[in-house]
């Protein structure tokens, strides 16, 4: 389902200086799995995470998810994959602050106008799943990290995406709401939803519902 | 299409959640329009009374100098003209200006004679509709004149100081509906006797002459042969004066516009100076957007409802203050732009007049002008890698 292929990925640092993100990465995640991607910080896992997202483009090779190569999508194109097919976990949430729990859950689906009975179950339906309903109409920024993480989690469901991404997630979470996290994850991969974690914290090494750990080290993978 | 409401609501939520700030942008935005329309009202106005005044003026006048100034001119100088070809009619006018210093009011009195044919069709009118001769001596004034002399205990009569001394009590005999004429509001309108009586003006002697000519394209002949026949006399047509006001009026118009436009303009340039340099927050939330699959033009869309809501209801405010200053309150501070110092002091009001075209200038000069300041910096950002503006 997930194909990458001698991708690299190389940023500008300074005029002249480059750095190799990850390079020569190949990889293939099939439908359902749930990967796990540990390494340390900077090791390229977040880049692996934006390549599939097509939130940016590799220097070279291929990104293929379901056999299309998402890495050559135009912006508008790229937008519209990410809107039907990603769900996407961000370390820092990237929640706006200002909007409410509702607000911030309903944005991936604002721009494809849906019918408001449509987007009411579905609201509904992972509000109740990821135990944020109580506190619908609270403001993102008033949230607790544990609350705020599943309000991320509930953004990530609303469009019914194939494929979850989720960067460092537990990276401001303590033990407990960690391990509510994982067990969230779970629950999403027995829905068939393929998942790909980045991650360096050990709670999600050696988890019986984790398909594959891939570590990576300094943008390659190891094997 | 079918409209997308969500995105709508997004964009007054967004709004509103940085109230203060667009409440401001708001308020300068509805004041910067607030200005421009009021002027434009006031120029459009103006203008219309402008254009009726000089289409009612004399084809040709004729006023007598002396050391450049304007003197009083020989009445036996109509017979002369009357032989010219081409000339249908000469009328010697006995007009001039009365300081009321009670009410600090500078008003026109212009003398007719009943049996005479009058050089403008609103003094042929009254002319007609009012005894002006009968019993002791009476005039017809404006509405806002007359407005001053009843403010000031003249209902039934008017106290004239004559220049020799004394004084002369001219009757009201009526009030003519000048509520929106620039000339007639300020005038009275009497026997020419009484007139000359007001002014010490001999019967020989007259303020100026107009003169007529029945076929338009023979003016500038005419105009030609009364300058050769009175050489110490100043020969103005109607064309001169029309080309005279309005380059009066376009200068003013003019300055005041372009500081204006300037601005505006300031206030555009700071508006896209700001957005240029997005705030991180900004540039953070449009970055979040895309990355949960925004396109560019959805996010231009927002962005264009956000800035188009507030700049068409600044419009809309702008407008309707306007509307409610210059015609309701008079546009005061304002009209003084236009008026000047000559301009009589008696009321007046400015005559509504509805130009579609004014209201398409304002709004083109101040909404697309503000969307586009908002729009373009978004745009730019919107472009870049959505990874690149969260990381």
């Amino acid at each position: 389902m997930i194909e990458l292929k001698n991708v690299t990925k190389t940023y500008e640092v300074r005029k002249g200086e480059s750095v190799h993100a990850i390079e020569n990465v190949n990889l293939a995640i099939g439908e359902g799995e749930l990967v796990v991607l540990k390494g340390a910080s900077g090791s390229g896992k977040s880049t692996v995470l934006s390549l599939v997202a097509a939130l940016s483009k590799p220097t070279s090779g291929e990104v293929l998810v379901d056999g299309k190569q998402i890495s050559k999508l135009s912006d508008d194109f790229a937008s519209l994959y990410r809107r039907e097919n990603i769900g996407f976990i961000f370390q820092r949430y990237n929640l706006l602050p200002n909007l409410s729990v509702e607000e911030n859950i309903l944005l991936p689906l604002i721009p494809s106008n849906p019918d408001s009975k449509e987007i009411g179950v579905r609201l509904e339906e992972v509000m109740e799943r990821f135990h944020i309903a109580h506190k619908r109409h609270q403001k993102a920024k008033n949230l607790s990290g544990g609350e705020q993480q599943r309000v991320a989690i509930a953004r990530a469901n609303i469009n019914m995406p194939k494929i979850i991404l989720a960067d460092e997630p537990t990276a401001n979470l303590d033990a407990n709401l960690s391990r509510h996290f994982i067990e969230m994850l779970g629950e999403l991969k027995s829905a068939n939803t393929t998942i790909i974690v980045a991650t360096h914290d050990p709670l999600f090494f050696g988890l019986s519902f984790v398909d594959r750990e891939i570590e990576i080290h300094k943008g390659t993978i190891l094997v | 299409m079918k409209i997308n409401f969500y995105l709508i609501e997004f964009a007054i939520n967004s709004l509103l959640r940085q109230r203060a700030k667009n409440f401001f942008i708001f308020f300068v935005l509805s004041l910067l329009i607030f200005v421009l329309a009021s002027f434009f009202f006031v120029a459009s106005s103006i203008k219309h009374e402008l254009q009726t005044t000089l289409s009612a003026l004399p084809e040709i006048t004729i006023q007598k100098l002396r050391g450049g100034r304007h003197v009083d001119i020989d009445t036996s100088a109509v017979d002369k003209i009357l032989q010219i070809h081409g000339v249908s009619d000469a009328v010697a006018r006995v007009w001039g200006y009365y300081h009321f210093e009670n009410a600090g009011v500078t008003f026109s009195l212009v003398g007719i004679d009943a049996y005479e044919m009058q050089y403008k069709e609103s003094l042929q009118t009254i002319a007609e509709s009012f005894s002006l001769e009968e019993g002791k001596p009476s005039m017809v004034v404006g509405a806002g004149l007359y407005e001053v002399f009843t403010q000031n205990g003249y209902e039934e009569y008017f106290n004239f100081l004559l220049p020799q001394g004394g004084m002369k009590q001219i009757a009201v005999a009526g009030v003519f509906d000048g509520a929106t004429s620039l000339e007639s509001n300020d005038m009275a309108v009497l026997p020419k006797e009484a007139a000359r009586e007001i002014f010490e003006m001999p019967s020989t002697k007259a303020t100026d002459i107009v003169v007529k000519v029945a076929n338009p394209e023979e003016l500038p002949t005419v105009a030609a042969k009364l300058r050769l026949l009175f050489p110490d006399a100043r020969v103005i047509t109607k064309e001169d004066l029309e080309v005279s006001y309005q380059n009066i009026f376009d200068y003013k118009s003019g300055v005041f516009l372009v500081l204006f436009l300037v601005t505006l303009l300031t206030f555009f340039m700071i508006i896209y100076d700001k957005t240029n340099a997005l705030e991180s927050e900004e540039k953070k939330e449009i970055g979040i957007l895309k990355a949960l699959g925004w396109r560019v033009d959805d996010v231009l869309q927002e962005k264009f409802y956000e800035s188009f809501l507030i700049s068409f209801f600044a419009y809309l405010t702008g407008i309707a203050s306007a509307l409610a200053f210059v015609y309701v309150a008079n546009a005061p501070l304002l009209r003084g732009v236009f008026e000047g110092y000559s301009m009589l002091r008696t009321p007046f009001e400015l005559p509504f007049v509805f130009d579609l075209q004014t209201l398409s200038l304002v709004f083109f000069l101040t909404v697309p002008l503000y969307v586009g300041a908002i729009l373009f910096p978004s745009w730019r950002v919107a472009t870049l890698d959505a990874d690149e503006v969260i990381r």
